[in-house]
């Protein structure tokens, strides 16, 4: 009887027809998951190998004493910032009190320089004809030297009349300083000019006088800010210079065994017996040494700290003589406001450097560098410097704050436009608008990035920094805009690639919300409104919440519209404008990736850095993930 | 024409309309003891309804009145219309696009409530509803009962307390959730839902208080609870019931109507219905030998 119930078809190597399909499926499903694993195996090993290379790269860094520089430079920095407070003060006050003494002084230099260019053969000839007038001898000489000088002379005459009459004032006063009256005055002034003795009118020496002597003290206290800091300057570049020697020849030691060996290899593989015997010359010529002699080079710091304690001192001394000569009254509250600060920033400059000071003098060249310290020199890292004459730094602090501020501003833009759409679509709309709102929303998702990219630098770079510039709109934060490329801008464009992502789960979420409940809602009289604010986003809650997840999701990881967009500028932006953060420049995780990885070499510590911001880029990705389908999972309706 | 107080929301939905002053068209139905008038909350008057902008009725030439104050069963089997004539009476059937009202009307106090300057919500305060599975909001027990309060705008904590309380006590519901009321409603037993749903209607004073098949998801011990709330609240509410089950309609109800086919087949006090029904129809129904 089995003959009824035997398998029909032909069997390959014992496998059926059915488990053969089977196999296929099974296949392909596995593949892909070979495939990842394999991704992440390669970004983990390449990422977690940076830090024993960042490690001993910190060793190095140490070792030469190029990490007692960096005290002296940050020292530097911090001071720089402070004494440009005191430049900008120092020339918005000229501006502001000697207005018009400025413009006396700048427009004369401007009409000084038209009159040179335009008329450089005229003045070259009058200048001639006096030098002929003075070398002249007898009479009849000198009469026909007068009479050509006279010639030139008045030609000169009517063509300083000529320009002084075309003269525009709007491009000559260009900041708009001088009233009508002082303007008339410096023409009339200048209508007796002397080109040859280039002196420049009474009343534009009056004004320089002026000016000079009113801000004498200001100056004063200006310039003894400034060069307060002179001997701290000295000192630094001596100590970047000895310490990047020291580092260069480090460096150099260290690929010693391999420069010899791939010179020894050409000379066998040379074409001519000359060439063979010059580099195996070379290749003797080098020495290998088993170890760097660290401990001898780093003598030539010596004296250093006394230097750097002097230096800090007179810093100090000098700055606080310069702060104290600072003038109290002021033609502007925007001066005082400056000059308040500087005032607000000095003690915390002096504590910066008391600090500094005693860290760098318990610094020790020999110090090990623990594995900790590679780690958190990384992730909080203030500095990423790569390809530099001094040291490279590795810190995630400006990559990650850019990518967040962005990623923020994305999200703060793109939830109420997808939310109220979503709301709209599932509860409010006709079926009409559903079936136009609904794909058109879901394919600005089908915008190439780098063409929205584009659009941000052409069009919506250029309309931000105009409207940032309209008189009105001043007291917005961070207006008018510096830059055309930056956070906002960023921000703007990644919302619009949020929205189809947030919109879609967040329509999702609300359909999920069973029909009964409305039913409910508005059988208790209740209006659509007041049922979906009150009934279905709540209960829809952890859906939007998933959505606004994912949706972050998506922009932290976008990359080719930040590259392009959001201005590239890897420093941490200055968070004391406030809000007005955004309106600077950053980079992110992602655009880093991008830019830099096509130009390291394999292998590299800059190498395994970008793959480590890789890593952490993923990290991110993946939480974000597990988190979303967790909240559907746990708080999602039952229904 | 039922007496209305100048106050009466009723009033203030829209100036009533004057009713046809000819008897309704004769109808099919057996209807040989009919409301009077005066004694009528709701008058369906010769209604057609249509769920496809009128091509097919659904419903076709209801007329019968429900009387004030009283318990109304509407029987039938599956697919007779008796959910959506209930539907209608609160308007819900709006929320489908292309459902239509074809002919007649329908008068609640004497206001044609299909009438353009009626508003959906204003009604609805007044015809409140129970659906056939018990669907509390995903909020609190107490929530749950204020809702209908704090969307029509009371803030007061203490009116709202003591509306959620009267609720529930009228819903004899309090002793059961007294000390949870803060603990989510989806946590209670169904007939707890239930009664909880009860209580969140009657929570917002409606004259009429509309179920549709309130037991049919509950368990025996459940529903005799329900029917027995029905009874009590027969004498503050109107109550229109759709049921499936006869024993039920005979336990709880005043009057009955039986539905055929979107026909009214029969309207009359519930114990002629099921005791000596004029029309064969029903009688087959009642006796369990179709439907």
């Amino acid at each position: 009887m089995a003959t009824h119930f035997k398998r029909k078809g032909k069997r390959l190597l014992g496998i059926d027809r059915q488990s053969a399909i089977r196999f296929f499926f099974g296949g392909n499903a596995m593949i892909s998951i070979l495939v990842l694993g394999a991704i992440c195996l390669f970004l983990a090993r390449e990422a977690v190998l940076f830090f024993p290379q960042h490690q001993r790269d910190l060793e190095v860094f140490r070792l030469t004493g190029q990490e007692y520089a960096n005290f002296v430079i940050e020292e530097m920095d911090e001071f720089t910032e402070v004494k440009s407070l005191a430049d900008q003060a120092f020339y918005q006050e000229m501006n502001e009190a000697y207005g018009i003494q400025r413009g006396l002084v700048d427009c004369y230099g401007a009409l000084n320089d038209r009159l040179f260019d335009n008329g450089e053969d005229l003045i070259d000839e009058l200048e001639d004809a006096r030098d002929e007038l003075d070398d002249a001898d007898g009479e009849e000489e000198e009469t026909l030297a007068q009479a050509d000088l006279d010639g030139i002379q008045s030609e000169w005459d009517d063509f300083l009349r000529a320009e002084l009459g075309k003269a525009d004032r709007k491009t000559i006063d260009s900041f708009g300083r001088l009233g009508e009256k002082e303007w008339q005055e410096l023409l009339d002034a200048m209508a007796s000019w002397d080109p040859v003795e280039d002196e420049p009118p009474a009343l534009v020496n009056d004004a320089k006088a002026e000016m000079t002597k009113g801000m004498a003290a200001f100056d004063a206290a200006r310039m003894q800010i400034g060069s307060a800091g002179s001997e701290l300057a000295r000192l630094r570049s001596e100590i970047i210079k000895i310490t990047t020697e020291i580092k260069t020849e480090a460096v150099a030691d260290m690929s010693s065994a391999a420069r010899k060996k791939a010179l020894l290899e050409g000379s066998v593989n040379a074409a001519t017996e000359e060439a063979r015997a010059s580099l195996k010359a070379q290749a003797e010529a080098i020495t290998i040494r088993e170890n760097f002699p660290y401990s001898e080079r780093i003598k030539a710091l010596e004296g250093s700290r006394e230097k750097h304690e002097a230096a800090v001192t007179s810093l100090k001394s000098g700055m606080q003589a310069g702060v104290a000569a600072l003038p109290t009254e002021f033609a502007s509250t925007e001066v005082e406001t400056l000059v308040s600060r500087i005032r607000e920033r000095t003690p915390g400059l002096f504590e910066y450097l008391d600090t500094s000071l005693k860290e760098s003098a318990d610094w020790r060249y020999d110090e090990p560098v623990s594995w900790l310290s590679s780690v958190s020199s990384f992730f909080f890292g203030k500095d990423w410097v790569t390809n530099s004459s001094f040291h490279d730094f590795y810190g995630l602090l400006p990559l990650f704050t850019g990518s967040l501020l962005i990623s923020i501003i994305a999200l703060i833009v793109a939830i109420p436009f997808s939310l109220g759409a979503a709301i709209y679509v599932n509860r409010l709309a006709g079926p009409r608008q559903q079936n136009f709102i609904k794909p058109v929303i879901e394919l600005i998702g089908a915008i190439p990035s780098v063409v929205l990219g584009f659009f941000g630098i052409i069009v919506l770079g250029e309309a931000l920094r105009q409207t940032s510039q309209l008189e009105w709109l001043s007291w917005v934060p961070g207006f008018p805009m510096q830059e055309r490329l930056n956070i906002l801008n960023a921000g703007l464009l990644l919302a619009l690639m949020a929205v189809p992502t947030i919109f879609t789960l967040c329509e999702d979420a609300i359909n999920n919300v069973p029909s009964s409940f409305t039913e409910a809602s508005l059988a208790l009289g209740g209006s659509k409104l007041q049922t979906v604010m009150r009934i279905v986003v709540p209960a829809a809650i952890s859906g939007i919440f998933a959505a606004i997840l994912l949706g972050f999701g998506r922009v932290i990881g976008e990359t080719m519209v930040v590259l392009l967009v959001a201005g590239n500028q890897i420093a941490i932006p200055d968070f004391g404008l406030g809000v007005g953060v955004i309106t600077q420049p950053a980079h992110t995780m992602t655009g880093i990736i991008a830019q830099e990885m096509g130009e390291v070499t394999a292998d590299t510590i800059h190498y395994r850095a970008l793959f480590s911001v890789g890593l952490v880029l993923f990290t991110i990705s993946l939480l974000i993930n597990i988190s979303a389908r967790r909240i559907i999972k746990r708080f999602g309706l039952a229904a | 024409m039922v007496t209305t107080s100048p106050s009466d929301p009723m009033t203030e939905l829209a100036t009533p309309v004057e009713s046809p002053a000819k008897a309704s068209p004769s109808t099919k139905a057996n209807n040989p003891n009919p409301i009077a008038e005066q004694d009528a909350m709701i008058e369906i008057d010769d209604v057609s309804f249509s769920y496809d902008m009128g091509k097919t009725n659904v419903l076709k030439n209801i007329s019968f009145n429900i009387p004030a104050g009283k318990v109304t069963a509407l029987i039938g089997p599956s697919g007779c219309g008796k959910s959506t004539l209930l539907r209608c009476l609160n308007r819900m059937n709006d929320l489908v696009d292309t459902s239509k009202v074809t002919t007649g009307q329908i008068r609640i106090m004497g206001q044609d409530i299909n009438a353009h300057d009626v508003d959906p919500i204003e009604l609805r305060k007044q015809v409140g509803m129970v659906f056939q599975k018990y669907n509390p909001f995903p909020k609190s027990i107490y929530e749950n009962v204020a809702y209908g309060l704090r969307i029509q705008g009371i803030k007061n904590k203490a009116r709202l307390d003591e509306a959620v309380e009267k609720s529930l006590q009228r819903a004899a519901l309090w002793n059961e959730v007294k000390d949870r009321l803060n603990s989510s409603a989806l946590g209670l037993s169904g007939g707890q839902q239930q009664r909880l749903c009860i209580a969140r209607t009657i929570a917002v004073n409606p004259r009429i208080v509309l179920m549709d098949e309130p037991c049919s998801a509950l368990d025996p011990i459940a529903t005799a609870r329900i029917e027995e709330l029905i009874a009590e609240l027969q004498e503050e509410f109107t109550i229109v019931i759709v049921t499936h089950n006869m024993q039920q309609a005979t336990r709880v109800s005043d009057r009955t109507a039986f539905f055929y086919l979107g026909e009214l087949i029969e309207y009359d006090d519930t114990t002629t219905i099921f005791g000596n029904p004029s029309v064969t129809q029903t009688e087959d129904y009642v006796s369990g030998r179709f439907g």
